[in-house]
């Protein structure tokens, strides 16, 4: 699933000791070091005013950082090569409704193409692609604001595949929506990943992080404070009271069940309950 | 806003129509259920899901200017009224819009023209004049014959010039009507106005309706005084949430490459010869009966 390439992982994006404060008093990123490579399925957690949002605006260009660096595929990114950065990084809005400018779907999704002045043809096969990928081409000529909060949220991301970039941020993809759409878009999410794109999703949902994610980022008051897998992020008891983070349900019952003898302490972590299904059967025949 | 109030009078006026009621019951459902910031546009929402939406609106656009011109110089209530009549076949015959909510849209300029004419109408005067009079205490408020049926004339030249413009606005959304006046070469810089104002005029209306239905739920509107508490409250945080939401929908315009010009993939319409034919054999007759009727009467 993942995008394994036989060369060293590419770094698409490379984020150097970058500040970022709206004001005066309340700086919103202290000093942000990250490298982010080509594939890559991360998840972003940590509380809200952590700085997440902030940082995303940032790294697509609309923020500029008060200090520090950030190199897209190696070069640096300054004024000139600004647009370079917004083109390759999109984000998907939590609220869609900010995001959604134009009057037709069909006319909102070509936004961003238009805006990186393609070839009309190219745009509208682009625009159909990504209708199609996510299954609204039905809705081409209606109006988006009279949508519901669900086909929105489509609308939303087909609006950044369009505009066909490396790198994916979706700003709390599932936040205000029903259980039938956040597993549309974990299903998404999995496409696109499998497609080799690289995500970037922040969200509260722990154990959506734990199943989906490959590596987590744990925001704390505009710093990162851990970088790694999610059995690494989850187990770290520290790093999980200083985000206020809570621990995976999978991760609890796993270790409980291990604790109580009833499966063998071989760290396979289940990520989700069909693999635990697995290991619980798997450990029955062996003691039989 | 309109198109709440008027559903809302049909609730309480018409329950002998329980068919229309309860079809228009649905429609505002489904309104208002679908969306958070648009139970306030009717007219822009009618022209979406109007029958002849498809017609290229270059040929709408310049049909109802046509028309307006024809009521306007041909300043005949014949005229005016045969451009009334095109304006609800039109509309309701091929656009589809239900009757109910046609005419409840033509409500709103009626008042302004009864309340406008009115004022044409009626004389004053000292000393009791015309062919009725009314003795108020300054003086005489009278009408004549004469004065009444110029007062008639001016309300049905008015009403036919709006059902006029009414073909254009219940069949053209705003949008069609901006690339249409975009490709007239009007400065881009008007148009790109026209398409932020009407994008904030959704983000405001919805801010402000979230705001006082919170409030109402909270029993802001209990009394008078409360009410203009409320209202007051309402409209400072107005500013300030409008503000951070405009800064919101921008940030994510610039996410997306914007740099200064609104730009969408517009599709190349073609005007259906049909309907050109059938346009200019309207007009040719209508342009006949107007002369017509100049000369005769």
């Amino acid at each position: 699933m993942t995008n394994t390439q036989t060369t060293e992982r590419q770094a698409v994006l490379q984020v150097k000791n970058l500040h970022y404060a709206y004001d005066e008093k309340k700086t919103a990123l202290n000093g942000i070091n990250v490298d982010i490579y080509s594939g890559e399925r991360i998840a972003i957690v940590g509380s809200n005013g952590a700085g997440k949002s902030t940082f995303f605006l940032n790294i697509n260009g609309v923020l500029t950082p008060e200090e520090g660096e950030i190199l897209f595929e190696g070069v640096p990114v300054t004024k000139k090569t600004l647009k370079q950065l917004r083109k390759n990084i999109g984000i998907v809005f939590q609220d869609a409704d900010n995001q959604i400018v134009a009057s037709t779907v069909k006319a909102e999704v070509s936004f961003g193409p238009m805006n990186l002045k393609l070839p009309k043809e190219t745009v509208k096969q682009r625009v159909e692609t990504a209708m199609e990928y996510m299954n609204i081409s039905e809705y081409g000529d209606r109006p988006p604001h009279y949508l519901s909060g669900g086909e929105k949220k489509r609308v939303a991301i087909a609006d950044i595949i369009a505009m066909e970039p490396r790198a994916i941020i979706f700003d709390e993809p599932t936040a205000a929506l029903d259980p039938v759409n956040a597993a549309m878009l974990e299903d998404v999410l999995t496409r696109l990943s499998a497609e080799g794109k690289t995500l970037l999703v922040s969200t509260h949902d722990v154990d959506f992080t734990y199943r989906w994610a490959e590596r987590v980022l744990v925001f704390c008051g505009g710093e990162i404070i851990a970088d790694g897998t999610p059995l690494e992020i989850f187990r770290n008891q520290d790093v999980v009271k200083r985000a206020n983070l809570q621990r995976p349900m999978m991760l609890d019952v796993y270790e409980e069940l291990v604790s109580a003898g009833l499966l063998p302490d071989d760290h396979s972590y289940p990520r989700v309950p069909s693999e635990l299904a697995e290991i619980a059967a798997a450990n029955r025949a062996g003691n039989e | 806003m309109s198109g709440i109030q008027h559903s809302g009078h049909e609730h309480t006026h018409s329950h002998d129509h329980n068919h229309h009621h309860s079809q228009d019951h649905t429609h505002h459902h489904h309104r208002i259920g679908h969306s958070h910031d648009t139970g306030n546009s009717s007219i822009d929402y009618y022209a979406v899901y109007s029958g002849i939406r498809h017609w290229d609106p270059r040929f709408k656009v310049g049909f109802s200017v046509l028309l307006l011109l024809f009521t306007l110089i041909g300043n005949h209530p014949v005229v005016s009224v045969i451009a009334a009549v095109t304006a609800a076949i039109l509309t309701v015959g091929f656009g589809k819009l239900h009757p109910h909510q046609y005419i409840s849209v033509l409500t709103i300029p009626l008042a302004f023209i009864i309340v406008g004419s009115l004022a044409v109408g009626i004389e004053f005067a000292r000393e009791p004049l015309g062919d009725w009079n009314l003795f108020l205490h300054f003086g005489y408020m009278f009408v004549t014959k004469e004065s009444l049926m110029k007062m008639l004339a001016l309300m049905i030249k008015v009403f036919g010039a709006v059902s006029a413009m009414f073909i254009m606005t219940l069949s053209t959304p705003s949008f069609e009507l901006f690339s249409v006046i975009k490709r007239m070469h009007c400065p881009t810089m008007l148009v790109e106005l026209m398409h932020m104002i009407y994008r904030f005029i959704f983000i405001l209306m919805n801010v402000q309706r979230n705001m006082r239905i919170s409030a109402e739920s909270r029993m802001g509107f209990c009394d008078f005084k409360t009410s203009l508490y409320t209202f007051g409250q309402i409209a400072s945080n107005l500013f300030i949430v409008s503000l951070k939401k405009a800064n919101a929908f921008y940030d994510a315009m610039e996410a997306r490459c914007y740099d200064g010009e609104f730009l969408f993939l517009e599709e190349e319409t073609k005007v259906s010869r049909k309907l050109v034919i059938a346009a200019a054999v309207y007009f040719t007759l209508l342009l006949a009966v107007t002369i017509l009727v100049r000369v005769k009467f």
